[in-house]
């Protein structure tokens, strides 16, 4: 055998574990929430499941509810990426150069990514909608009923969300762009100085130049939105008042037993991101010859 | 002294300031709970805490075997924090582990070995991060079922590195495509296996890559809590996010703010330990030939 044709080989047998993990947790799961969008399953239904074809998805275009949901999900996504980009580009540029105390207001915008989510979300839920009588829970119920009362119920719990979000995004993303802009020659940027000032510079120098690492962004930022499910039912403790796709599709399939159309709910927004993700691709991974 | 700079360094220290206040304070809140007795918690200030007390985290190891209090009517639950806290060191060990094991070798294949359509494997390795997870769970529970894994520990040493892997073997495997050949060639040439090569030359050079994406694996693996308390019900094997989400809030707030803090803080130190070499390793990633 040729020893590229080995090589080759290796290569195959060194991604196998990785492949075995991804296709071994993903392959059947994503498989079923597939199939099943195609069928009735519920086990609310005698006999076994009925194929529908594109039934439910005709339901869901059909539905007012799910109209208001994707909209719900799509302003979410839109926005708080906007806001955490925004965000994160100013932290970047704020530790772009060195001066006194770098190190610790870098760590300290690293720290809201760093302390874990999956606790922290607690922690804001109970500051934000405190359960018992504290020292600030006067404090806060005032601002909820002055929110809720001016948006809706609701509303204060979902903002609640999206401050979480924005918080904990914009430190990976503030992070994320300095190590890009780290990666810029400072000669570039001197040069530049000496061309054009200000807003031009950033528009015409900085931003392209970091267009893999806002490209990249964008699509974390995206993904973890869209599906962020977990954050809105803690943030909300399962009051639901502006649902989004994830929430939804939650609460039809464990609250519902209605399997079919959840699922069908669950992968509306695949297609979506997969051509995002297309697009973006070009600016994070271009070709081999355009990387010069 | 100019009046234009002199501007120009106020804004910039406000923006400082305001950039702290605003990544720290939400931290801070909650760590100064942690620290108040149930007294200064209810009448006390909120932003400060004046008798700091360590009897939240000392509670959160000793209530087990102590007699059950009763507050009004209500049995106050024990928790078995100290198992909580072992699996969860034992779970984002093994699984940051095994998303870099993993991750290494196949970002090393595609990357360096470079098979046939290398860049459609790793395109479609990313691409999976557009399944949502939303109620992946269901599925999930008949695979786990079927494997007679429900209710145990090792389930999430197998889900966890798929959400941090796509990421890891994109930076990884970019970083080993544009390190230079000759790096590993000098060390063919002396007679070294190309297993050699990388154990002693490669991997050593990769190291702030490695750190950033094993500091990317463990945030990512520390925020999860929804599969954490879909697939680990008994006391016994939960880590500490699935825990306290069981936790009785009305009754034992501080205690659970307690465990937030004991959970958040080693991880916090660790990630703050390796913060620089998170940002160089993401910025090796990203240029050729770093």
């Amino acid at each position: 055998m040729s020893s590229r044709g080995r090589e080759v080989w290796w290569a195959y047998g060194l991604m196998a574990p990785a492949l075995v993990l991804m296709v071994g947790v993903m392959a059947y799961p994503v498989g079923w929430e597939a199939w099943v969008s195609l069928t009735d399953l519920s086990p609310l239904n005698d006999g076994p499941a009925k194929f529908v074809g594109l039934e439910n998805y005709r339901r869901l275009a059909g539905d007012v509810q799910f109209w208001w949901a994707a909209t719900v999900t799509v302003v979410f996504a839109v926005v708080t990426s906007a806001v955490k980009l925004a965000v994160g580009v100013g932290f970047a540029m704020l530790l772009a150069r060195p001066f006194r105390g770098r190190a610790l207001v870098f760590l300290a915008i690293f720290l809201p990514w760093a302390y874990p989510a999956s606790v922290s979300v607690i922690g804001w839920y109970w500051t934000l909608n405190p359960p018992i009588p504290t020292a600030y829970s006067a404090f806060m119920s005032s601002m909820k009923a002055s929110v809720d009362h001016a948006l809706g119920g609701g509303a204060w719990a979902f903002l609640s969300v999206t401050l979480f979000n924005v918080w904990r995004g914009s430190s990976f993303i503030g992070v994320f762009l300095l190590a890009g802009i780290n990666a810029i020659p400072p000669e570039l940027f001197d040069c530049a100085r000496l061309e054009c000032s200000g807003w031009r510079r950033f528009w015409l120098v900085t931003v392209p130049l970091l267009r893999p690492f806002l490209a990249l962004a964008v699509f974390l930022s995206l993904t973890t939105a869209f599906s962020d499910l977990a954050n809105v039912w803690m943030l909300t403790a399962g009051r639901i008042v502006f649902p989004v796709i994830g929430t939804q599709a939650y609460w039809l399939a464990i609250k519902g037993g209605q399997f079919g159309p959840a699922c069908a709910l669950a992968l509306v927004l695949v297609p979506f991101l997969l051509a995002a993700l297309v697009v973006l691709f070009r600016s994070f991974d271009p070709p081999a010859e355009a990387r010069a | 002294m100019n009046g234009r700079a002199g501007w120009r360094r106020l804004v910039h220290g406000g923006l400082l300031v305001v950039t702290t206040l605003y990544c720290v304070f939400p931290i801070y809140f909650m760590f100064v709970q942690s620290l108040k007795t149930a007294q200064e918690d209810v009448f006390g200030n909120p932003w400060i805490v004046v008798n700091p007390t360590l009897e939240n985290f000392e509670e959160l190891f000793e209530r087990k075997g102590q007699a059950h209090n009763f507050v009004g009517r209500v049995l106050q639950r024990d928790y078995p924090f100290f198992v909580w806290l072992q699996n969860t060191l034992v779970i984002f060990g093994g699984s940051v582990a095994i998303t870099l094991v993993a991750g290494v070798l196949a970002a090393y294949g595609l990357g360096r070995l470079q098979p046939p359509g290398f860049r459609w494997w790793r395109r479609a390795i990313f691409a999976t991060y557009v399944v949502p997870h939303t109620i992946l769970f269901v599925p999930l529970y008949q695979v786990v079922i079927r494997l007679g894994l429900d209710d145990n520990l090792f389930v999430l040493l197998l889900v966890y590195p798929t959400m941090a892997l796509p990421f890891c073997v994109w930076i990884l495997s970019a970083y080993f495509q544009h390190l230079p050949r000759a790096i590993e060639e000098s060390a063919l040439v002396e007679g070294a296996s190309r297993v050699t090569a990388f154990v002693r030359v490669v991997l050593p050079m990769s190291r702030p890559v490695l750190v950033a994406a094993g500091i990317f694996a463990l945030g990512t693996i520390a925020s999860d809590f929804t599969l954490a308390s879909v697939f680990l019900l008994s006391a016994h094997n939960q880590t500490i996010p699935a825990g306290l989400a069981t936790m009785e809030v009305a009754l034992d707030e501080l205690l659970a703010v307690a465990g937030i803090n004991l959970m958040a803080i080693p991880v916090v130190l660790v990630c703050a330990m390796f913060a620089r070499g998170y940002v160089r390793g993401l910025t090796a990633a990203m240029v050729e030939g770093a």
